[in-house]
């Protein structure tokens, strides 16, 4: 009900830019827009959760970071885009793991420098603080 | 009673008894099997084509035999031998899948075991043979150098 009653103000009152970012996002907006925003963070949180967890049972005896970041569960992480940057971040914060692949492909950058490629408390700390200039995490 | 380290190693191991594997750390995700088999415990070593992870300069970054004996023999590994306990040597085993390509390295204990990190878990003490199966193949190259 709710979102029928959304559908038609926004069909009445949508402009032709929201019309366009409609196109653009491929969203069902007056769906989008029915689900509060706290609702919607917690279930992007919930998939990151339940897929990290899968991905760290699922490759804990690799040594292949090529292997691991190709998991499909990691790869799903991945494919949240943007979106999962500030969740790796935070997850990364809160204890050191593998997440310079994700991090790297997202982003397209890559604050390590040459020489601490492997140290994960260095590449952690490097990434770490692109995140904090990104305002994207908090460091205390 | 099964031992809970030993059921949760079980999975990707069938080889692994009490008999022949003692877990001797908790887990640290800070470097693997590759590092700890060249006795580096700060690294991650790896010749991942996105360029993240360390890997000795000079030795290409791929995913074959070729390379990580390469790079074993930058540290003086440049014997092929077997997997027997020679005294004055000191010798890694390279795993592979069945493409060979590189899953896993461990290194020689003086007692005639190996020492093994698993992925991002725990490092182990073991018979060579207990870690070959689905999860890392089997030893395809035992590298040795002499004990300086």
């Amino acid at each position: 009900m709710a979102a029928g009653v959304l559908f038609s103000v926004s069909a009445m009152g949508a402009s032709d830019q929201s019309a366009q970012l409609d196109r653009q996002l491929g969203l069902e907006l007056p769906a989008y827009y029915a689900i509060p925003a706290s609702r919607r963070r917690d279930s992007r949180f919930e998939r990151f959760q339940s897929l990290a967890q899968q991905w760290r049972a699922e490759t804990q005896w690799l040594s292949s970071s090529t292997d691991s970041a190709m998991h499909p569960a990691y790869q799903a992480i991945i494919g949240l885009g943007e979106a999962a940057l500030p969740l790796i971040l935070e997850e990364l914060r809160l204890r050191p793991e593998h997440w310079f692949w994700a991090l790297k492909a997202i982003s397209n950058e890559d604050p390590v420098v040459p020489r601490d490629r492997g140290s994960i408390q260095k590449m952690r700390q490097a990434w770490l603080r692109w995140g904090e200039a990104k305002g994207l995490v908090s460091i205390p | 009673m099964i031992q809970p380290w030993i059921a949760q190693l079980r999975t990707p191991f069938p080889g692994v008894t009490t008999e022949n594997c003692l877990p001797t750390s908790p887990c640290d995700v800070r470097y693997n099997c590759i590092a700890w088999a060249a006795e580096d415990s700060e690294r991650w070593w790896w010749p991942d084509a996105n360029r993240q992870y360390y890997w000795p300069a000079g030795i290409p970054r791929e995913e074959t035999m070729e390379a990580f004996e390469r790079a074993y023999g930058m540290l003086g590994y440049n014997e092929r031998c077997d997997t027997s306990l020679e005294p004055g040597k000191c010798k890694v085993a390279i795993y592979a899948d069945a493409n060979r390509k590189p899953t896993h390295a461990a290194r020689q204990l003086p007692s005639g075991w190996w020492a093994s990190k698993l992925g991002t878990a725990i490092d182990i003490h073991h018979e060579l043979s207990a870690l070959e199966g689905p999860a890392y193949g089997k030893v395809v190259i035992v590298l040795a150098r002499p004990i300086h």
